[in-house]
């Protein structure tokens, strides 16, 4: 699914540079759930970022499906970040000012029709919201809004989920919950890297990735 | 998520940005509405006066005596009408004076009664300027009586009168003015020529002066040196009280035109633009969402130029509708001189609709720029 050579990203700032990705290597299969771990700073978010199209590294290459992500024009790029992967953050990264339907929605990349809206709904009533449509993010609990946010990153049928330490603002029994329905997608034949440092996914991934100064230090 | 519900779910979610904008777009339509409105006003009373009270300039020889022409109400010194056409070659716009007729008058009199007779040449206009010539034309073989003529001749529209071996026939409703065109007959130039036997002769040259000197200037003497210039044979003599409140009054309204309506403007264009600044910094984290869903910088661009196109089109309405009543109200007392001309102007209101929301998308085009150049990877990493 992404395949990974050599890639190396270094952040240059007033002369001080920072290596948050050191020549990683590694290929990620479709239907792998794969964990990654590391101290802070160790380049898991730099690593997600760069899976997801979302930042060019300086060098080595990012293959998705085979293609060249980076050598995407940046239209095929945003095209292939709406039709095949979804994003999950550790700070939810929702819409204040629309509703939860509105925030789902907000994944489709075209105008919305009948379809969509019901796969929408379903979705929202899987992940428990269904009573919550018309509210805002802000009135939800931390659990409702990444339970949204995972909503939102599933209304479009990925082949991957990128999540970005989606529990590191929950209660043990969200996280855990957050969590099944990642594992849930994997089990459908979804692919899954997670950024965690909680012991919760362990029982769910198939794979761990350790991070240090950017390099990869165990598989 | 269409483009539009998801402009106007922001902009009632951040109302205080969206009522600031509005408020700019809004001050920016009503100012120009009203100045337009105002300068509308002024020409349509600058063109009734005109119209009304005729021309302001009176260019007679040089040997007058004033004394015999404001006895007679003409002068008796005649000029060749090649003066008129000399004149007439210098009608530009870098000159202060326009409208020029010719004409010849005299005394004469009709089965007994003493009448003023007057004929009057085309009117020459500069170029690009008059689309109308002003005051009535006279065609070809017809006068224009005054009621005093009508009545003692008994004669009205239609009916044949003789002046001299010509018959010439009665081209208008003879109405009284209670002034000395009761007593006149109107015809063409080259009637009056040929019944006086005066051929090729004028003795005035009516002009009117371009209403653009400010009185400081000295308007008089500014007009005395073009025309001296172009013709040393003829004295200027001016309608001073008319001229002077028309010019006064056009200058203050040209000064907010020039002066105050671009500076309005353009505060009104970084008010805006400052705002947009602000919404694009607010919304930084929703850019990198977008960017994260697969969203170009087509849409994004799209939220912040929408919205500032919707929030002008508000605006525009707003202004209009403020802008008119604000003239419609306190203009009468602002400006007394164009009181009655002062009227609402629905095609201006439409053209307001089309232009606010184009002027607002360009106030806001830099901040959007700003929005899609932003690098999405900076804000998702934010925690
Ligand atoms: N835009 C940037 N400019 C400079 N340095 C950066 C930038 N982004 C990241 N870095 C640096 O790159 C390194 C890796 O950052 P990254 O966010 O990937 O770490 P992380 O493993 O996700 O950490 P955490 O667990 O705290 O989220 C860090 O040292 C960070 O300071
Ligand atoms: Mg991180």
């Amino acid at each position: 699914m992404i395949r990974c050579d050599d890639v190396t990203k270094i952040f240059r700032k007033n002369g001080s540079e920072v290596t948050s990705l050191d020549r990683f290597t590694a290929d990620i299969g479709a239907g792998e759930f794969v964990a990654v771990r590391g101290p802070s700073g160790s380049g898991k978010t730099t690593l997600l970022l760069t899976l997801g199209g979302m930042q060019r590294p300086s060098a080595g290459l990012v293959q998705f499906s085979g293609r060249d992500l980076y050598g995407l024009s940046p239209a095929d790029r945003a095209g292939l970040r709406s039709g095949e992967i979804g994003f999950v953050f550790q700070m939810f990264h929702l819409v204040p000012y629309l509703d939860l339907m509105g925030n789902v929605l907000l994944a489709s990349p075209g105008k919305p029709g009948p379809a969509v809206r019901k796969r929408a709904g379903e979705l929202l009533d899987k992940l428990g919201l269904a009573e919550r449509v018309s509210h805002r993010p802000g009135e939800l609990s931390a659990g409702e809004r990444q339970r949204l946010a995972v909503a939102r990153a599933l209304l479009n049928r990925p082949k991957l989920i990128l999540a970005d330490e989606p529990t590191g603002n929950l209660d043990p029994e969200n996280a855990a919950e957050v969590v099944r329905h990642l594992a849930e997608f994997h089990k459908t034949g979804g692919t899954v890297v997670l950024v965690t440092h909680g012991t919760t996914a362990d029982t769910h991934a198939d794979r761990f990735l350790h991070l240090k100064q950017g390099r990869l230090v165990a598989d | 998520m269409s483009l539009w519900s998801h402009i106007f779910g922001e902009i009632g979610f951040r109302k205080l940005n969206a009522l600031f904008s509005l408020l700019g777009l809004t001050l920016a339509v009503t100012v120009v509405v009203a100045s337009q409105l105002l300068a509308e006003a002024d020409e349509r009373e600058t063109r009734r006066v005109t119209r009304d009270m005729g021309f302001n300039l009176r260019l007679i020889s040089a040997e007058t005596d004033l004394g015999q022409f404001y006895r007679d109400g003409f002068s008796r010194n005649e000029m060749d009408s090649a003066m008129l056409d000399r004149l007439a070659t210098h009608l530009t716009n870098n000159v202060s004076f326009n409208h020029l007729v010719g004409s010849l008058r005299r005394e004469y009199t009709i089965n007994g009664q003493d009448i003023l007779l007057i004929g009057l040449s085309e009117t020459y206009v500069a170029p690009g300027q008059g689309k109308k010539p002003m005051g009535v034309v006279i065609k070809k073989g017809t006068i224009h009586i005054g009621s005093e003529v009508a009545r003692k001749q008994k004669k009205g529209r239609n009916d044949t009168m003789h002046l001299g071996e010509r018959q010439f026939t009665v081209a208008n409703d003879p109405i009284e003015t209670g002034t000395p065109d009761d007593i006149t007959i109107f015809t063409r130039l080259e009637d009056v020529q040929s019944v006086l036997r005066l051929e090729g002769k004028i003795n005035e040259i009516e002009a009117i002066d371009c209403l653009c000197l400010t009185a400081d200037q000295d308007p008089l003497a500014i007009l005395r040196k073009e025309i001296g210039n172009i013709l040393p044979e003829v004295q200027v003599v001016q309608m001073r009280t008319l001229a002077d409140a028309r010019a006064k009054q056009r200058q203050t309204r040209e000064k907010v035109n020039q002066f105050v309506l671009p500076w309005v403007l353009v505060a009104c264009a970084v008010w805006v633009a400052l705002l947009a600044v602000l919404n694009v910094r607010d919304r930084r984290q929703e850019i990198g969402i977008l960017r994260a869903l697969g969203k170009g910088g087509g849409r994004i661009a799209g939220l912040f130029l929408g919205k500032a196109a919707l929030l002008g089109l508000m605006a525009s309405v707003f202004g209009a509708v403020f802008g008119t009543w604000a003239v419609l109200e306190f203009g009468p007392s602002l400006f007394p001189v164009t009181k009655k001309a002062i009227q609402a102007n629905p095609t201006l209101a439409w053209q307001m609709v089309v232009a606010t929301p184009v002027f607002a998308a360009f106030a806001s085009f830099i901040p959007a720029m700003l929005a899609v150049s932003h690098d999405p990877a900076e804000t998702l990493r934010e925690d």
